[in-house]
């Protein structure tokens, strides 16, 4: 039988390494927005080209892969709308159920999950390489902060793609579901765009867009703290790239219960 | 042989060293990992214009000492002062003032893959000044050619050999012209000809721009080869620091082992030893 002091040591440990890397990533969140504002008066901005090649390596090289996954999320919506719908006759209203769902709850979730495979394992990766490297420790010595020359950019990046891409994603699958819909039940197109509209407040799109926001700082943060914490060679970078996606997802997913929570009910 | 090793034509006189004004002064440093204790009372200055090479076995503490020296430990007790600047005391921009003027080359280069070596070269002048492009150009080709790269700016770090790759790490930690640079094992992992040439390097720089440099090395040739000083670090503790002759003929049995490559646990009978491995 395994010992039980043992077992509760694990969670002692584990507590304290998780509260660990919650304020590590608490003071890294500050420390990036303190120089996004404050980094041009010390001489030492956070650059803009930077930023630049971040968001489109993260925001605009996506599109291709994000557009075919929220074209397929609103189809499977409309193909599970009529379905249920259809149970008690109510096939008409699906649009509601697509819009309201897309909006406020799958474009955010589904590019959450994307990006966070996509760029959250890849900014862990990058960090990770250049901690191992001692490309890190080379930027301190240099006198160049590494949270304001490596994190505020992505930071920016995330912040601002993942809402551009939870809007994309937000037309792609209406359009997508409504070329369903309306082929299904006969109906023209445009009046299904305009029922959709209708049922849409500008409120459901704040809901949608502050929630992919929020993803993007989330998937920024623990990118960077698994990639800080690399031990080891190849391998430890490989364990930290694992890490981050399956972290940032899980935390993804939370956070959109709590969000959903704390602001539908 | 003695010759050979002693080929740092410009090595200053002791007296000449101790009028000199001191860039690096380290006072009672202790450090420890948790309960592993690593430093003990390391005190140790090293004076303008001079070469230090600090050497000892692994685990002797080299590297937390080199850490504790450009500023990515902070000293717990103790001090450690760079150019006058008691690091423990300085507030973040001052800290940063002070790193402007120092310039270190890690051990394996740390060149950012994702950038050429000339861009490498000019990322301390493009974050931390203001100079226009074309200057910063001229300033990194200058420091390349010193560091006999010229010509190689274009290519990528992954595209280089191992002493290239030092020797642009040496040009990145001198492009601000710094009065003192930290070198970590420059010539680990080169061949014996690659290494000779660093060490070259190494004194055509300090001859060149007056600077401090303070080598931390395995290569006890090379050592003898660069040094005005030379200290060795022996389980956390300063073992000897002094002139390199001084070294040389140190009495001191543990120095002698070191420099001659003697290790108390390899220098067992082989046939004795895999007997007591063997359980005879």
């Amino acid at each position: 039988m395994a010992n039980p002091a043992k077992f509760f040591e694990q969670i002692g440990r584990r507590t304290a390494s998780g509260l660990d890397e919650m304020g590590y990533a608490t003071v890294l969140f500050f420390e990036a927005i303190y120089w996004t504002l404050t980094g041009w008066r010390q001489r030492q901005p956070v650059r803009i080209a930077a930023t630049f090649a971040a968001m489109v390596e993260i925001g605009v090289a996506a599109l291709p892969i994000a557009t075919l996954l929220a074209a397929t999320i609103g189809l499977m919506l409309a193909i599970q709308s009529l379905y249920s719908l259809g149970i008690f006759g109510a096939e008409q209203y699906a649009f509601i159920g697509i819009a309201l769902s897309v909006v406020r709850e799958f474009s955010p979730m589904i590019m959450g999950i994307l990006i966070a495979g996509r760029s959250g394992s890849a900014i862990a990766a990058r960090l990770a390489t250049m901690n191992i490297n001692q490309e890190i420790d080379a930027l301190q010595v240099m006198g160049i902060n590494p949270n304001r020359f490596l994190v505020a950019p992505v930071l920016i990046a995330l912040v601002v793609m993942m809402p551009c891409l939870a809007m994309w994603a937000n037309i792609v699958s209406i359009l997508a579901a409504g070329l369903y819909v309306s082929a299904e039940l006969n109906q023209s197109f445009g009046a299904y765009l305009n029922d959709t509209l209708d049922v849409l407040k500008v409120d459901d799109v704040w809901h949608g867009l502050g929630k992919a926001g929020l993803f993007g700082i989330i998937i920024a943060l623990v990118g960077v703290v698994n990639g800080s914490m690399v031990k080891g060679g190849a391998e430890g970078v490989g364990r930290v790239t694992t890490r981050s996606v399956v972290l940032s997802v899980t935390l993804i997913v939370v956070a959109d219960m709590i969000f959903a929570y704390l602001t539908t009910r | 042989m003695a010759t050979d090793l002693m080929s740092n034509g410009n090595r200053p006189s002791a007296e000449d060293i101790a009028a000199r004004r001191k860039v690096i002064e380290v006072d009672r440093l202790d450090f420890a990992f948790g309960a592993r204790q690593v430093l003990f009372d390391i005190s140790l200055d090293v004076r303008e214009g001079e070469i230090m090479v600090v050497m000892g076995g692994s685990g002797s503490g080299k590297t937390t000492l080199l850490r504790h020296l450009v500023g990515l430990m902070p000293p717990q007790p103790g001090k450690v002062k760079l150019l006058d600047k008691d690091m423990g005391a300085l507030n973040r921009r001052q800290l940063l003032d002070l790193k402007r003027r120092i310039g270190v080359a890690f051990q394996f280069g740390a060149l950012f893959s994702s950038l050429t070596v000339a861009e490498n070269v000019k990322l301390p002048l493009r974050e931390l000044t203001d100079l226009e492009e074309r200057t910063m150009d001229i300033m990194a080709n200058m420091k390349l050619e010193v560091c006999n790269l010229s010509g190689f700016g274009h290519l990528m770090p992954a595209d280089l050999s191992g002493g290239m790759m030092k020797r642009a790490s040496i040009a990145r930690a001198i492009v601000m012209d710094p009065k003192l640079v930290f070198l970590d094992e420059p010539s680990s992992g080169l061949d014996p000809a690659v290494s000779s040439a660093l060490d070259d390097l190494i004194l055509k720089l300090r001859d060149a721009m007056d600077i401090s440099v303070v080598v931390v090395s395995h290569d006890i040739e090379s050592a003898f080869k660069i040094a005005d000083r030379i200290t060795i670090l022996d389980k956390g503790r300063i073992l000897i620091s002094d002139r390199v002759d001084a070294v040389r003929n140190s009495p001191n049995e543990r120095v002698q082992n070191l420099l001659h490559r003697r290790s108390e646990q390899i220098d067992v009978d082989p046939t004795e030893y895999l007997r007591r491995l063997a359980g005879d």
